[in-house]
C-alpha cells in the first residue's frame, strides 16, 4: 500500500492542476493563473536540467542561454519572416510556388517605422488590396526548439569529451556570451528594450466549447501544463530505458562505463542535446505566451533560480525536481511583499532570494537530493530496503545447508 | 573594413587549413605510433599559418614537437591574422596610429596582469581542493565592495590601505568558515560524487553573496575615490616632458603612452602582493606545504602535512587574492552587486587556458587574455559594439583553447588524490 502513495499522490496534483482554472472562483484569478503558468514553466526546465545534472552528471549553467536561444528564434522568426502573394520588390524575398517570403530588413527601435520597414511601405502602396500573413507560431516555436538542440549539439561536442567542471565552465561564458550578443546587436534584437512577439493563439482559441480570447490565460495553461507533462513521459521513458541505465552509468564511473562498452561521448552528447531541445521549447513558449523577450531572461539570476529549484526538489529525480520547481515558484511570489521591523524596510524582494541561497547551499550540504526526492524514496521504495532483509534472512539457511 | 572580402577570404582559409591540419597530422602521429598530445595544435596552428606548404613536410617527416615547433607556428598564425586585417583595413585606428597602438598594448597589459591575479586565486583552489570556485566573482566583488564602504562610508578619509586589508579580511574569514562548513564534507568520503557537489555548492554561495550584498547596499552603482595620487614628474625636463610626464591621475610616458591612476596602482599592487605570494609559496613550511597537497594529497600526508587545514587555507587564500584584485579596482570600475560576473568568466577562461591548476599558467593566461581584449576592444571598427562584446574575446580564446589544447598552456597530469577526476 506504502508504494502506491506517490502514485496516488500524483494522480490527485494531476487532477488538481487540470480541474483548478474550472474550480478557483477566488480573487486575482490571472495572477494566479500567471503564477501556474510560470511554475510549469521552470519546471519544465528544471525537471530537464536534473536529468542532465542529476542522472547524466553532467552541470550545466547554460540551460536559461538554450531557454533563450528558444525565445529568441522564434521571436525574430515572427518578427521579420512573413508569407506575401506578391511580390514587395523592396524586400529581400524568395519566390515558393507563387508565394513569397518576405524578410523584413533589420531597423531596430526607431521611431520612423514606416518610411525604413520595407513591408510597411510594400503594403502602404497596396493599400490594402494585397493580405500578407505571418508566419504560424507553432513553426516559430518548433524551430526555436531544433535551434535549440543544434546548439546543444555544437556545445556539447566541443565539451563533453572533457570532464565534468569544463562543461559548467564553458556553458557559464557561452550564455553570458549570448546575452551580450543579443544586448549588443541593437538593429535586429531591439536588445534591452526586447522583442515582442505574437501571442500563443493570436486570434483566440475554443477549448471545450468555451472560446478564449487572446490574453486569457486558460489556452497557455494547459498549453504549458501539456509541454511539462510531455517532457516528463519523455524523460521517465529515457530514465527506464538503456539509454537510462547507460547515463547513470557513466554519472557513477565515467571508466567503468567507458571500459564495458558505454559511448561515454555519444550518450553525454545525446542527453545534452535532450534536454537542451526541452528548454529551448519551454522557452519559445514562455516566450509567446509572455509576448516579449528581453535579453534579461538570460542573467545569471534566472539560472541560479533553476539549479535551486531543481537542488531543493531533488536533482536526482525530475520529478521531484518538477515539484519542487512549482513549489518554489508560489513559495517566492508570496515572498514578495516588503515589511517593517523597527522602522527598517525589508525589501523582501531580495531579501527572498538570499533565503533560497541559503536554504540552496543548506540542502546540498545535508540532504544530498533535495527534500521532495526522499519522501517520494520513502514511500516508493521503502520496502526495497525490507524486502532485501528478509530475503538475506531466508537466503542465510539455504547457503549453510548447501554448505 | 576596405576589403572585407579579404580579410574573410584569409580567416576562412586559415579555419579550412587548421582544421585540416588538426586532422591530419593527428591521424599521421596516431599512425606512425608517435606522441600525440600536441599533434592537433601544432597541426592546426601550421595549417593556419602556412596551409599545405607547411603541413606537408610535417606529415611526410613528422619530426618530434618540441617547444619551438609548438611556439612559432602559433607566432606565425597570430602575425597572419594581424597582416590580414591591417591590409584588409588600412584606414583603421589601430593600424596606422602607431601611438594608440602602444597605449593600447600597455593597458592590455597592465589589466592582463591584475586578470592574471586574480585568476591566481582560482587556480590555487583548484590545484590544492580539485574544485573549481564558482563564488570567485562574489569574492572580487565583496572586496571592492567592503573597500568603498570602509574608505568612504563608514570612515571618510580613512587611509585606502586599511580599507584594502580589511577587504582581504574579510574574504579570508569568509572563505575560511565556507571551506569548513560546505566543503570539508568532499573529503570524508560522505558525499558520493564530490566534485559534483563541489561545483553546486560554490554556485549556491555564489547566488547567495550576489543577493545579500545586493540586500545590503542596495542595486546603484558604488565606486570608490583614487586611493592615490601621483606626484608631478616631468622628465627630462619641465619644459620638454617626453620621457615621462604626470599629473595626478594619469601617467604619459613618451607623450604616447597614457595610463591612468588606478589601474597603473592595481597592477603595481598586484606585482607586489605576488612577490609576496611567491615567497610565501617557495620559502615558508606553510607555503610548501601547500605545493606539497596540490602535487600529492597522500603523500602529503605522510610526510606529517595536514591536508584538510590546507584546503581551508587554499580557499581562504584563493577568495582573498580575488577580494585584494576588487578591492584594487574599485577605484577605476563602478561597482555593483553583479559586477563579478564578467570578472569570474574571464577567470574561468583564463585558468582554462593557462592549464587548471598551474600558478604560472594562470599568470601568463591573464596577460594574454587582457591582450587579446586590447586588441578586440581597440581594432573592431564600430567602438561601441566592440565594447559590448569583452566576455566574447576570452570566450573565442576559450573555445581554442578547449578545441586544440584541452590541458593548456602550461597544464600538467596530476599525480593523484582528486585532482585526477578532472
Amino acid at each position: 500500500m506504502r508504494q502506491q502513495v506517490p502514485n496516488l499522490l500524483g494522480i490527485l496534483f494531476l487532477g488538481f492542476f487540470l480541474a483548478f482554472p474550472f474550480v478557483y472562483t477566488g480573487g486575482d484569478y490571472d495572477y494566479i493563473m500567471h503564477i501556474f503558468i510560470v511554475g510549469f514553466f521552470y519546471a519544465i526546465l528544471a525537471s530537464s536540467w536534473s536529468m542532465l545534472a542529476g542522472y547524466a552528471g553532467q552541470f550545466s549553467f547554460g540551460h536559461m542561454g538554450f531557454m533563450g536561444i528558444g525565445a529568441y528564434t522564434t521571436a525574430l522568426f515572427c518578427h521579420y519572416i512573413y508569407l506575401s502573394p506578391e511580390p514587395t520588390n523592396l524586400c529581400a524575398e524568395f519566390s515558393i510556388g507563387g508565394v513569397y517570403l518576405v524578410i523584413v530588413d533589420p531597423i531596430g527601435v526607431t521611431s520612423t517605422t514606416l518610411t525604413q520597414n520595407c513591408l510597411r511601405q510594400a503594403l502602404e502602396t497596396w493599400n490594402g488590396s494585397v493580405q500578407v500573413t505571418a508566419m504560424p507560431v507553432w513553426l516559430g516555436i518548433i524551430l526555436g526548439t531544433i535551434m535549440g538542440g543544434v546548439f546543444g549539439l555544437l556545445v556539447g561536442l566541443l565539451v563533453l569529451r572533457l570532464r565534468a567542471a569544463y562543461l559548467a565552465l564553458f556553458t557559464l561564458g557561452f550564455s553570458e556570451i549570448l546575452k551580450a550578443t543579443i544586448s549588443a546587436e541593437i538593429e535586429i534584437t531591439r536588445g534591452q528594450a526586447g522583442l515582442e512577439t505574437p501571442a500563443l493563439f493570436q486570434n483566440g482559441v475554443t477549448l471545450f466549447g468555451h472560446f478564449y480570447s487572446r490574453t486569457d490565460k486558460v489556452p497557455p495553461y494547459f498549453v504549458m501544463l501539456l509541454l511539462l507533462l510531455v517532457c516528463l513521459a519523455i524523460l521517465a521513458w529515457l530514465a527506464r530505458s538503456k539509454f537510462g541505465l547507460f547515463v547513470r552509468a557513466l554519472r557513477e564511473d565515467q571508466d567503468a562505463a567507458a571500459a564495458l562498452g558505454v559511448n561515454t561521448t555519444r550518450y553525454k552528447v545525446m542527453v545534452f542535446v535532450i534536454t537542451t531541445m526541452m528548454a529551448a521549447l519551454a522557452g519559445a513558449v514562455q516566450a509567446h505566451y509572455v509576448g516579449i523577450v528581453t535579453p534579461n531572461s538570460l542573467f545569471l539570476l534566472q539560472m541560479s533560480l533553476v539549479v535551486a529549484m531543481a537542488v531543493i526538489g531533488g536533482v536526482e529525480n525530475f520529478v521531484a525536481a518538477a515539484i519542487g520547481a512549482i513549489i518554489i515558484q508560489f513559495v517566492l511570489e508570496f515572498l514578495r511583499s516588503s515589511f517593517d521591523i523597527g522602522g527598517v524596510t525589508v525589501d523582501m524582494s531580495i531579501w527572498r532570494l538570499v533565503f533560497f541561497g541559503v536554504l540552496l547551499m543548506v540542502t546540498l550540504r545535508f540532504s544530498r537530493n533535495g527534500l521532495i526526492a526522499p519522501l517520494i524514496d520513502y514511500f516508493a521504495r521503502g520496502h526495497v530496503a525490507r524486502e532485501t532483509v528478509e530475503k538475506r534472512g531466508s537466503a542465510k539457511p539455504e547457503t549453510e545447508a548447501g554448505q | 573594413m576596405e576589403y572585407p572580402q579579404l580579410f574573410w577570404g584569409i580567416i576562412i582559409w586559415m579555419i579550412v587549413w587548421g582544421i585540416a591540419g588538426s586532422i591530419l597530422l593527428r591521424k599521421r602521429y596516431l599512425y606512425r605510433d608517435l606522441d600525440t598530445s600536441n599533434a592537433n595544435f601544432v597541426g592546426a596552428m601550421m595549417g593556419a599559418a602556412t596551409g599545405p606548404v607547411g603541413l606537408l613536410p610535417m606529415w611526410m617527416r613528422t619530426p618530434e614537437l618540441n617547444n619551438r615547433l609548438i611556439v612559432l607556428p602559433t607566432i606565425a598564425a597570430v602575425t597572419l591574422l594581424a597582416a590580414a586585417f591591417a591590409f584588409s583595413d588600412p584606414q583603421n585606428n589601430c593600424v596606422v596610429n602607431g601611438s594608440f597602438i602602444a597605449s593600447q598594448f600597455t593597458n592590455g597589459l597592465i589589466i592582463g596582469i591584475i586578470y592574471g591575479f586574480m585568476a591566481l586565486g582560482l587556480t590555487l583552489i583548484f590545484s590544492i581542493l580539485g574544485v573549481v570556485s564558482f563564488a570567485h566573482g562574489e569574492f572580487y566583488m565583496i572586496g571592492g565592495m567592503v573597500t568603498y564602504f570602509v574608505t568612504t562610508v563608514w570612515f571618510p578619509g580613512i587611509s585606502p590601505i586599511l580599507g584594502i586589508l580589511a577587504a582581504c579580511l574579510v574574504a579570508f574569514v569568509l572563505g575560511a568558515v565556507f571551506e569548513r562548513m560546505f566543503l570539508t564534507p568532499m573529503y570524508t568520503g560522505k558525499m558520493d560524487r564530490p566534485i559534483e557537489y563541489g561545483i553546486l555548492v560554490t554556485f549556491g554561495l555564489a547566488f547567495t553573496l550576489q543577493y545579500f550584498v545586493q540586500a545590503v547596499a542596495g542595486a546603484n552603482p558604488v565606486k570608490a575615490k583614487r586611493f592615490f595620487d601621483f606626484p608631478i614628474v616631468r622628465l627630462p625636463s619641465a619644459a620638454d616632458p617626453w620621457l615621462v610626464k604626470s599629473s595626478r591621475g594619469n601617467l604619459e610616458l613618451f607623450d604616447t603612452i597614457s595610463i591612468s591612476n588606478p589601474r597603473f596602482v592595481a597592477a603595481v599592487m598586484c606585482i607586489l602582493v605576488l612577490l609576496a605570494l611567491l615567497y610565501f609559496l617557495h620559502r615558508t613550511w606553510t607555503g610548501k606545504a601547500l605545493r606539497a597537497v596540490s602535487l600529492d594529497r597522500e603523500a602529503a600526508a605522510i610526510a606529517g602535512i595536514n591536508p584538510d587545514r590546507m584546503n581551508m587555507l587554499a580557499f581562504a587564500l584563493g577568495g582573498m587574492i580575488a577580494a585584494l584584485a576588487g578591492s584594487l579596482l574599485v577605484q577605476a570600475f563602478s561597482w555593483l552587486p553583479q559586477v563579478g560576473n564578467i570578472p569570474a568568466m574571464r577567470s574561468f577562461v583564463i585558468v582554462v587556458l593557462g592549464g587548471l591548476g598551474s600558478l604560472p599558467g594562470a599568470f601568463l593566461g591573464g596577460i594574454i587574455v587582457g591582450l587579446v581584449e586590447a586588441a578586440g576592444t581597440g581594432c573592431i571598427p564600430d567602438a561601441q559594439k566592440a565594447a559590448s562584446y569583452i566576455p566574447a574575446y576570452g570566450m573565442i580564446v576559450l573555445t581554442l583553447t578547449l578545441l586544440l589544447r584541452p590541458t593548456g598552456l602550461l597544464g600538467r597530469r596530476f599525480a593523484g588524490g582528486s585532482h585526477g577526476k578532472f
